[in-house]
């Protein structure tokens, strides 16, 4: 395995990682799988190309607009889809249908500005390329490896050091409880939501930088839920682990056996994961409550 | 007329995959992200055997939805012991699998291009047999001991294991009978329009079918087939309206689920009993009104 592969893959593996961070966050304190999460990618890549990359502002900004937009929507989608189930006590199915409506919504739309055209974020740099010890290393990879670790490694602040952070943690333990020890858990939720979209905007907004922008860019988000599957369901750092993994994994696959089949190898990893060890590699087993 | 019997051939297919949803989410509370790419490998398999051995289009039928099944058992036996959660999770993964698969086998499939000359045998009687027997069958299965097991299992998994429900295999069963109806519709769906393409079955297709069984009332049967035909019905009236399918399917829902939670239908079935009773209620009211 050559020093390439490797840097490829950790690279490919810090976005996924910031999917799955993204997606575990919303399953830790409302307990359902976020199926919107992928349409929020899609959104947020896609408002920051028409508002910012298309007039040729630079990489910063199309970031920073991705994230934004990507805490607005799924703020809007918290607001719209999830407010009134939760006051409700509805059984999660709602919520499931509820975020399976929502990225339908998203992606519809998305569908009505863009067609099912391709779109390519303009080349950010000059030289896009950089020698390191005789490998070829894409500047792009090596931004995306540092700027999702920085928020990797910020939100990992957050959650253990602030006082947001252990209301989040006490939110997802217990929402009851949480709310009697006086903390506000509507806001908690909504302040959860906000962190996870940023993170669905950043990985958006790299994914179309790797890949292209199309509509259906969504559906990459598989990975993400891969990586959350295999790292265990509703552990942040099993999540990035997990995702690492998937990434190194991938960039093997897609080195000896070419992207199509590198898909497959993939979701077949995952159902081999879940056949010998279904609470995944950090363990954490998210039991039915009776 | 011509339109119209094109637009029931079109709903007659859903309502087959519908039903196979409806067991799959209305009664056991399982979210298939996946369905759509059985209704793949019913159309790709039943097609490919027709068109290379040339055998007869029934026995096609069949033994595409044995090989979906099979698959299907695949698919499932990892997680129907597992949270409810992972059936979504593997199933989404499995269709974009899928995908890649049929693109991957472009010497077989025909690849991007999409299978092409498969005889129109189908049409709509024939659709129209199949969909009503299909949800005979549904509506026995929601009668029968396993359709009761799987209501308990939806409302609490944890509560029917206890009164000795075997809830690994209920689902496994009631999972396998989902992506046998909609590898039928498949079947159906290839040999009525003569062409498969690949990219027709991604994870919007099975998110409509939820859709559809959430707009009629997740609980009913009934409900569950008026979403159906109507959700299938009005965009082909409403040409104007196509373009937006997805957004006006996506808006009606959100405001079932936010404001009539249980669907139209809730939890009302057409039974002849219920009908009795809708009548004399009717009754009732008219006699109220000449008295007035």
């Amino acid at each position: 395995m050559s020093f390439q592969i490797l840097i490829n893959g950790i690279s490919t593996g810090t976005v996924y990682a910031l999917i799955a961070i993204g997606f575990a966050l919303v399953f830790n304190i409302l307990k359902f799988s976020n199926f919107s999460y992928g349409a929020t990618m899609t959104a947020s890549a896609f408002i920051a190309y028409f508002l910012v990359a298309s007039k040729g502002w630079g990489l910063v900004p199309t970031l920073i607009c991705s994230a934004l937009a990507g805490a607005l929507i799924s703020l809007i989608g918290e607001f719209v889809g999830f407010r009134r189930i939760l006051k409700n006590h509805s059984p999660s199915t709602y919520f499931f249908v509820s975020s399976i409506t929502l990225g339908s919504l998203y992606e519809g739309l998305v569908t009505l500005k863009a067609g099912t055209n391709f779109y390519v974020y303009p080349n950010f740099f000059e030289t896009p390329t950089i020698q390191l010890f005789q490998t070829v290393i894409s500047k792009e990879n090596i931004i995306m490896l540092v700027i999702s670790v920085a928020a990797l490694l910020a939100l990992a602040f957050v959650i253990q050091k602030t006082s947001i952070g252990r209301a989040i943690r006490a939110v997802s333990f217990d929402r009851d409880t949480a709310q009697l020890m006086g903390i506000n858990a509507t806001l908690i939720i909504q302040a959860v939501f906000i962190i996870s979209g940023i993170f669905g905007g950043l990985a958006g907004c790299f994914l179309g930088i790797k890949y292209t922008l199309t509509a259906t860019m969504g559906s990459l988000v598989v990975k993400g839920f891969i990586a959350s599957v295999i790292g265990g369901l509703g552990s942040l750092t099993g999540a990035v682990i997990g995702a690492m993994l998937l990434g190194i994994m991938e960039a093997i696959f897609l080195s000896t056996m070419g992207s199509g089949w590198a898909t497959i190898a993939s979701f077949a990893v995952m159902l081999v994961f879940l056949l010998i060890r279904p609470q995944g590699i950090a363990g954490s087993n998210v039991q039915e409550k009776a | 007329m011509n339109l119209f019997l094109y637009v029931l051939t079109q709903v007659c297919i859903t309502l087959v995959s519908v039903c196979g949803i409806y067991i799959l989410t209305g009664l056991t509370g399982m979210f298939s992200l996946g369905s759509a790419a059985f209704m793949a490998i019913g159309a790709y398999v039943s097609g490919l055997l027709v068109l290379n051995t040339g055998m007869n289009m029934y026995l096609a039928f069949l033994l595409a939805i044995a090989f979906a099944v099979c698959v299907g058992y695949v698919i499932g036996f990892p997680v129907v012991r597992l949270r409810r959660d992972y059936i979504s999770l593997v199933t989404l993964g499995f269709g974009e699998s899928i995908a890649q698969l049929i693109l991957l086998l472009s010497q077989y499939t025909g690849g991007a291009f999409g299978l092409i000359g498969i005889p129109r045998r189908v049409n709509v009687w024939i659709a129209l047999i199949i969909a009503i027997l299909v949800i005979i069958l549904t509506a026995l299965f929601k009668c029968s001991k396993y359709g009761r097991q799987c209501i308990a299992i939806k409302s609490d998994e944890l509560a029917a294991k206890a009164m000795g429900i075997n809830t690994s295999r209920v689902k496994m069963i009631a999972f396998l009978l989902s992506c046998a109806m909609t590898a039928l519709a498949g079947c159906l769906s290839a040999f009525n329009i003569g062409y498969v393409g690949p990219t027709d079955f991604g994870w919007k297709k099975s998110a409509d079918w939820v859709i559809m069984v959430f707009f009629g009332g997740v609980n009913s049967l009934t409900g569950s087939i008026f979403g159906g035909a109507f959700l299938t019905f009005l965009p082909q009236y409403m040409q104007a309206l196509n373009k937006y399918r997805a957004v006006v399917y996506a808006v009606l829902v959100l405001f079932i689920l936010n404001f009539k939670p249980k669907g139209v239908f809730g939890e009302w079935e057409l039974t002849p009993k219920n009908m009795r009773r809708a009548l004399m209620r009717f009754n009732r009211k008219q006699r109220k009104v000449k008295e007035r």
